[in-house]
């Protein structure tokens, strides 16, 4: 863990307690993503080899993916790393307000790319009956695209965990309602990414509003609760602990967050818009 | 809520220009998707899709996860697992484009396997 002076100004870059002179929880992830390079690295180039040597039988990719869609995901994950990107500017400056309202946006972004995925994977399978068994290209492209997707996952998952953490009590205590916040996070989030965004994805493609509602009704229920819950205990609750000597912390959660946005950009290139040439 | 711990000692706020760098990348992207429509030579999409996406990976990785103002061992740091990352796609690309890379269709894997009886 780092640690700065009690007083003067906060140097965000460098840390002159550390033999390095880098905060050691950002070096950490430094480390991390390094290493993630080289998985990434190995899933992306097996899903070329095969695709530059594909099998008889093979899924003809071009006939499958939906490119409208997946560039709207390209989109909405580059927006979602400016508001991290943000977030981190905001906390650097002291603005916890404004670190929490884009700590949100971040993850609610990062939702809708999930629920594109949820969407795109559910109309491959049952639509164009591609598994992730039948064909070599089914194989490799869940693989890849999907520890892609878990990689985001985990990624709001952090962010919700760092969003709780800014509403910890200056005087201690909290313990319960942080836990509580958490989970109406979850809840929110989860139904957001499995159930409405795909859902809104079908509406715009055609199927009728009230189908979807009939259908996810009870998800669609627990999820607005959720959203309520999570509005209710975000309210303002007095003095906080977490301030400008955090920015670290939100700084480490949006290196990981950036690094999933900078794989993204690579599949989107080598995995879709190849394909089309 | 937390007060700035030293007024006036912030750095300068990089708001417009995260917002700038957003609004590259989005243009960029959208170039992307519209490249590949277009009727031009492939080799020209290709090395442009390629210089395109390194482009915007670079300005992903320099600004908004700061490597243009952390420490430079940062830098080396994250290069040291992309290069390695580079290096195995590299040579996995390569390994599987020579001719015996080629995986055998189902016909010539049971000449193969005759040939070898």
């Amino acid at each position: 863990m780092s640690s700065h002076a009690a007083t003067g100004p906060i140097d965000h870059h460098h840390d002159h307690t550390t033999s390095t002179g880098i905060p050691n929880k950002k070096l950490l992830w430094w480390a991390f993503l390094a290493s993630d390079c080289m998985f990434f690295g190995a899933l992306i180039s097996t899903h070329m080899v095969y695709r530059l040597n594909p099998p008889p039988g093979n899924a003809v990719p071009t006939q499958v993916f939906n490119i409208e869609l997946t560039s709207f995901s390209t989109f909405i994950l580059l927006m979602s790393s400016l508001l991290m990107a943000l977030a981190v500017n905001a906390i650097q400056r002291g603005n916890v307000k404004s670190t929490r309202t884009m700590l949100l946006g971040t993850m609610f972004f990062g939702c809708i790319f999930l629920g594109g995925q949820v969407y795109e994977f559910e109309h491959f399978v049952h639509a164009q009956k591609m598994t992730l068994s039948n064909s070599i290209f089914g194989s490799t492209f869940y693989t890849l695209t999907g520890t892609h997707g878990t990689h985001v996952a985990i990624g709001v998952l952090l962010l919700g965990m760092m969003y709780v953490r800014t509403f910890k009590p200056a005087n201690g205590g909290g313990l319960f309602m942080n836990f509580a916040h958490l989970l109406a996070i979850c809840v929110t989030f989860g139904v957001a990414f499995i159930w409405f965004v795909p859902g809104l994805i079908e509406v715009v493609y055609g199927l009728p509003i009230g189908d979807l509602l009939r259908r996810a009704a009870i998800p669609l229920a627990v999820g607005a609760a959720g959203l309520v819950s999570l509005f209710w205990l975000g309210r303002s609750r007095g003095a906080v602990e977490f301030g400008e000597k955090n920015a670290v912390d939100v700084e480490a959660i949006g290196l990981y967050w950036h690094f999933v946005d900078i794989v993204w950009i690579i599949i989107f290139t080598a995995v879709y818009l190849l394909e089309y040439l | 809520m937390s007060a700035p711990t030293a007024a006036g000692h912030h750095e300068p706020s990089k708001f417009h220009f995260y917002i700038q760098v957003a609004m590259i990348l989005s243009v960029v992207t959208g170039i992307e998707v519209v490249l590949v429509y277009l009727p031009l030579p492939k080799w020209f999409v290709v090395t442009s899709l390629l210089t395109l996406s390194a482009g915007k990976f670079m300005a992903v990785i320099f600004y908004f996860m700061h490597l243009r103002w952390d420490k430079v061992f940062c830098t080396i740091l994250f290069f040291i697992g992309l290069v390695l990352a580079g290096g195995t796609m590299w040579a996995f690309l390569h390994l599987f484009a020579a001719d015996a890379g080629k995986p055998l269709t189902a016909a010539a894997l049971e000449m193969a396997r005759l040939a070898v009886a």
